[in-house]
């Protein structure tokens, strides 16, 4: 079997404020084909969003990527690592595999815009004000033409374009960052994302944008350098529903057409039916289920999947919204989690032996469905005594 | 066609403003105590000569043909006559130069204040809780806390009296001068320029640069933790462009606004400067006027201040307009 | 008017930031300072002692090291006279400090730590009632405007901004050119302490070193033009900020239902707007006052006070010591100043971080 192209491994992330430690992602696992569409669900506070920052190495301050490992498909980069630097190749690559979190900053960052490419929730406050649509997304071509024309621009620091460039370009308006070939490659963006008029909206601010064209404009951003990987956080959430369903399309459209390997964050069942092929199911940082988009939907295994597929768990039957289910979304604060499964206070199966901490299980034999539930290993034993959790 | 619409706007606003300026300077003078004509006529004239005298001032004619003289006057730049020294205009008196040496100054301050203030605002939020953000910030404290009038004379108890080079009175050579020279190969006038400059440049910008680097670190704090500042390095943009492109330059369109009415600050503090330094400028003539009780010249003197300063700022709005639309739209 | 959860943060804030306790530190020790001015200075600040008479000269002498063996000594120029030609030439001779006298003394023999101590009066006072005024002028006046909105808005901001048109120090400048030949220039309010120590009935017994305090200058010189022209200069400001937010405040729903209470609008701007535009006001109240020690400093400096035992006029007369030495008679008022200015920013930079009131930038009118 091919490798696939994204393998996350024990990924573990954690914020260190002022009230403790937050354990927003904690041993996250899965693997992603070439070209599928992985979907991650779960409640709001979940951990869905620092898990895509994770990937794509945007978490700041005060958090950090504590554990585990991000391993890409890259070939020519394996290829090169070995090369350079054979000690740190036995770590870092493995086969056409290099983890990219042992990478060096530079290299990381060299990653971002060309290979893994993000969307985010909410488009008004993701494009800076001040600068116009086209300009923005001209940037991202320039990041990625730049670096096609000298690879080893990618990596510096400034892409050739210091400080004094910077001030020249505010007294000489034709020394820019971004070049015209790149704005006209914005504009072609645009259009491909079903932007009427491209040439005019490209020279247009993000205030003159409604929520779904600017969607439509992120998108276009994330396309500019053809990204292997595109992580997509919630894509849909702030829209209007009807336009929900425009983006959807377009963005159905495109995944076809550009072969795109993504992953597909919501909260949303309809769009993980809609969209997936396989679907990781996250509560309190963790993964607690996955499998493909059959598994979850006809044969789910975890609690807390099943409380979420509601009463008539069906493929056909998904487009509603999250079923709510009883209790509080739990704490992620270190000093506040015992060690056991988390869903325990709000799980209507829970038994002695989930007072310790679950194991992930195989949950129907075929090595792709996977649950963080003792259910999965053997069945219903007994019910906690009634109150269990009240103190 | 939007933007020509801003502007016209905001011209038509600053003649308002400068209107009602010259109005506020005109009324000046019935405040002031003692009639001229008394202030100026022979202690023993008689009432022949103290006539002539108030027809020659034009204060016999009843007020609002005053004021419309008056205002009409300003419109064609005539901004009246010294009451010592009759017949010597206010333009006369100002001299090019004495107007030219105050911008100078003020320039050089605000050059001063932004080539230091702007990088140390953006080390001390880039490296925050360090030791260079602490400095920074203890710098600016003081800086905004100082009066300058002390830290000039401080500059030359501690500099300029112990090194000996640096001149503390009487101001050197003027810049078109020093440049002149140097282009006919003759440095040393430009070397004057500097020396003379150094040290109230440095008085009159430390307030200045105190206060930039204040706004310029929090501003850089507050934009740094918004939104689109991930989106910008998820597009995989070098972390300096984010700063320079997006960061920093969204930092600085409000704090364009903010200067720009800290420029009464900064004139304020020239006329001070210029006390210290025996500068000889527009301050310094506002204030030997003033001693001497000379009204017409005041008010000369207050309301080209007040044109030149309602114009900065209005060019500065036009700029905030040009950088960050959204504001032509409230 | 102001409420728990605010006081909480304003707590919370003070704790935790070192800053604060600082400025809280400076602000309420120059504000004792300048209260308790008779008790605490050391000499009458306006004496004089040139050495005439039976008084010793105490002309020029420079302060005292706080390193003990390290006492200062500074130079004086003075004239040795030849008792057979008559001839006479000028030499320095050497001047101990006077331990008395910590901080020296000026050219005219004035003790200048009692100078720093009496001069603190005319600041925090000016300071004080000076941004107490502007607000009382500005904040109704602003709150009208928002509050009303439209064409009274258009008119009264239009007004502002021909205000906002001058420098405030030229206006300052001016209008105190102005006014500073009328009978109020200055006023002398009575110190109390000294009245007090000098009677000879119970309240004497009350005062402590009431001997001493007796001695002490009777009244204190208050510069009524300078505070009334530093509010002048500065309402506008205090206007700006009520009327932003009595702009934002209005359209929210619980004043609309008031109005549909049928409140009049006297009452929903004093008890609906006023309460909810009072943080950003005290914030901006603060910086003024500091932005006010300045500007009053630069008028003392300038001579135009009217009086001269302010720090300004202290630095002023300083001045022409400084190339010849005597550099304590300036330095020592223009650190009080720096100090004074620091803690009030101090302050205001606590009141800003708790309440956090979003006045646009941190510049708020200085
Ligand atoms: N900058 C941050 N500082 C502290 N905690 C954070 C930060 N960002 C996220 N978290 C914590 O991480 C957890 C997961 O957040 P998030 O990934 O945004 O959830 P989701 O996207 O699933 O709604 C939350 O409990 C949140 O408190
Ligand atoms: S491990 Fe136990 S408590 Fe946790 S989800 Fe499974 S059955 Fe419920
Ligand atoms: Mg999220």
């Amino acid at each position: 079997m091919a490798e696939p192209l994204l393998r996350v491994e024990n990924l573990s992330t954690r914020f260190f404020t002022e009230e403790g430690q937050v354990n927003a992602v904690e041993g996250v696992s899965f693997e992603v084909e070439q070209g599928e569409v992985f979907g991650i669900v779960g409640e709001s506070g979940s951990g869905k969003s620092v898990t895509a920052l994770s990937l794509v190495d945007l978490v700041e301050s005060p958090g950090r990527v504590t554990d585990g490992s991000v391993w890409f498909r890259k070939p020519d980069l394996a290829e090169r690592i070995r090369e350079d630097d054979p000690e740190a190749a036995t770590e870092a690559v493995d086969g056409e595999m290099v983890d990219i979190r042992q990478l060096d900053e530079n290299e990381r960052r060299a990653l971002r815009g060309t290979d893994f490419a993000m969307i985010f929730q909410d488009p008004t406050s993701s494009f800076n004000p001040s600068i116009t649509v086209g300009t923005q997304i001209a940037e991202a071509v320039e990041v990625q033409r730049r670096a096609e024309a000298n690879p080893r621009t990618l990596r510096s620091r400034t892409q050739g374009f210091g400080l004094m460039k910077f001030l020249t370009t505010s007294m000489v308006p034709t020394v820019d960052y971004v070049s015209e070939e790149s704005r006209e490659r914005a504009v072609e963006l645009l259009d491909t994302v079903g932007i009427p008029d491209p040439a005019e909206r490209a020279t247009e601010y993000p205030y003159q944008f409604s929520g779904g064209m600017l969607q439509r404009a992120m998108i276009a951003q994330a396309l500019a350098s053809e990204p292997s990987v595109l992580v997509a956080d919630e894509p849909t959430t702030a829209l209007d529903v009807t336009i929900q369903a425009q983006i959807l399309n377009t963005m159905a459209d495109l995944q076809e057409e550009y072969g795109m390997t993504t992953v597909l964050i919501t909260h949303n069942l309809g769009v993980i039916a809609r969209m997936c092929d396989q679907v990781g199911v996250m509560y309190a940082g963790e993964l607690v289920e996955r499998g493909t988009l059959g598994d979850l939907f006809e044969r789910p295994t975890h609690p807390y999947t099943k409380g979420l597929l509601g009463s008539s768990p069906s493929l056909e039957d998904a487009t509603k919204r999250l079923q709510p289910i009883e209790g509080n979304v739990p704490s992620l604060l270190d000093e506040e989690m015992e060690d056991r499964c988390y869903f325990a206070d709000r799980c209507p199966k829970a038994m002695e032996d989930c007072l310790q901490d679950p194991p992930e299980f195989d949950a129907d034999g075929s090595q792709h469905h996977r649950a963080k539930c003792y259910l999965a290993d053997h069945g219903y034993e007994s019910a906690l005594p009634e109150g269990y959790f009240d103190e | 066609m939007q933007y020509g619409r801003f502007l016209l706007r905001r011209v038509v606003h600053s003649v308002f403003v400068i209107w009602g300026a010259a109005t506020v300077v005109f009324m000046l003078r019935f405040l002031t105590p003692g009639d001229p004509v008394t202030a100026l006529a022979p202690p023993d004239a008689g009432d022949e000569v103290r006539a002539a005298l108030e027809r020659r001032l034009g204060l016999d004619d009843p007020i609002h043909i005053q004021y419309f003289d008056y205002i009409t006057d300003l419109m064609v730049g005539d901004f009246g006559k010294s009451m010592e020294v009759l017949d010597r205009s206010v333009l006369d008196w100002i001299f090019w130069t004495r107007f030219l040496r105050s911008v100078e100054l003020a320039i050089s301050a605000t050059v001063v204040a932004i080539v230091i203030a702007i990088p140390l605002g953006v080390i001390s939020a880039r490296r925050r809780h360090t030791v260079s953000d602490y400095s920074a910030t203890l710098f600016s404290l003081g800086g905004i806390s100082t009066p300058n009038f002390w830290l000039g004379l401080m500059l030359i108890l501690l500099i300029a009296v112990p090194v000996g080079f640096i001149p503390t009175g009487t101001p050197g050579p003027l810049l078109h001068e020093a440049v002149g020279d140097l282009l006919a190969g003759d440095p040393g006038t430009l070397g004057d320029w500097l020396r003379f400059m150094l040290l109230p440049a440095i008085t009159l910008g430390t307030y200045f640069t105190a206060l930039l680097t204040r706004l310029t670190r929090s501003g850089m704090l507050e934009e740094i933790g918004k939104a689109y500042v991930k989106a910008t390095r998820a597009k995989g943009l070098p972390e300096t462009l984010t700063m320079y492109r997006h960061v920093l330059r969204n930092t600085l369109i409000p704090i364009v606004t903010i200067l720009g009415l800290q420029l009464g600050t900064l004139i304020g503090g020239a006329i001070i400067t210029e006390t210290v330094f025996e500068w000889n400028g527009l301050g310094q003539l506002l204030i030997e006027r003033i001693n001497a009780r000379d009204w017409t010249m005041i008010q000369g003197i207050v309301i080209i201040i007040a044109i030149g300063f309602v114009t900065i700022n209005t060019i500065v709005d036009l700029l905030y307009a040009y950088l960050d639309p959204r504001v032509m739209d409230e | 008017m102001i409420s728990d959860r605010v006081k909480a943060s304003l707590k919370r804030e003070f704790y935790q930031s070192r800053a604060a306790q600082v400025g809280l530190a400076l602000v309420v020790i120059i504000t004792l300072m300048a209260v308790f001015a008779p008790m605490i200075a050391p000499h009458d600040p306006t004496t004089q002692r040139v050495g005439t008479g039976d008084t010793a000269e105490l002309t020029d002498l420079p302060p005292i090291s706080p390193v003990p063996g390290h006492e200062f000594v500074g130079t004086r120029e003075q004239s040795i006279v030849n008792e057979t030609t008559g001839e006479f030439r000028n030499v320095q001779v050497e001047v101990p400090a006077n331990a008395s006298h910590p901080l020296g003394t000026n050219e005219r023999g004035q003790d200048i730590l009692s100078r720093v101590i009496y001069g603190a009066r005319v600041s925090m006072l000016v300071g004080i009632l000076g941004a107490a005024l502007a607000a009382i002028v500005g904040v109704p006046y602003g709150l009208v405007a928002g509050y009303f909105g439209g064409r009274l808005d258009d008119g009264l901001m239009r007004i502002g901004d021909v205000m906002l048109a001058f420098p405030s120090l030229v206006l300052a400048i001016a209008l105190i050119g102005v006014f500073r030949d009328s009978g109020f220039h200055t006023t002398d309010l009575p110190d109390p302490f000294v009245a007090a120590a000098q009677a000879d009935a119970i309240p004497n017994i009350l005062i402590p070193r009431s001997g001493h305090v007796a001695t002490m200058p009777e009244a204190t010189t208050f510069p009524v033009t300078v505070t009334l022209v530093v509010a002048l200069v500065n309402w506008v400001w205090f206007a700006r900020i009520a009327r932003g937010e009595a702009l934002s405040i209005r359209a929210e729903e619980y004043v609309t239902a008031a109005r549909g209470l049928g409140a009049s609008n006297t009452t929903i701007l004093r008890q609906h707007i006023l309460p909810n535009a009072i943080t950003p006001i005290i914030v901006l109240a603060t910086i003024q006052v500091a932005f006010i020690i300045l500007l009053e400093a630069s008028l003392s400096f300038l001579g135009f006070s009217g009086t001269n035992l302010t720090w300004g006029a202290d630095i002023q007369q300083g001045r022409n010591g400084l190339s010849s030495g005597k550099w304590w008679v300036s330095t020592m008022p223009g650190l009080a100043i720096v100090l004074a200015v620091v803690g009030v920013n101090l302050l205001g930079d606590w009141l800003r971080d708790a309440l956090d009131p979003g006045i646009q930038g941190e510049s708020g009118g200085v």
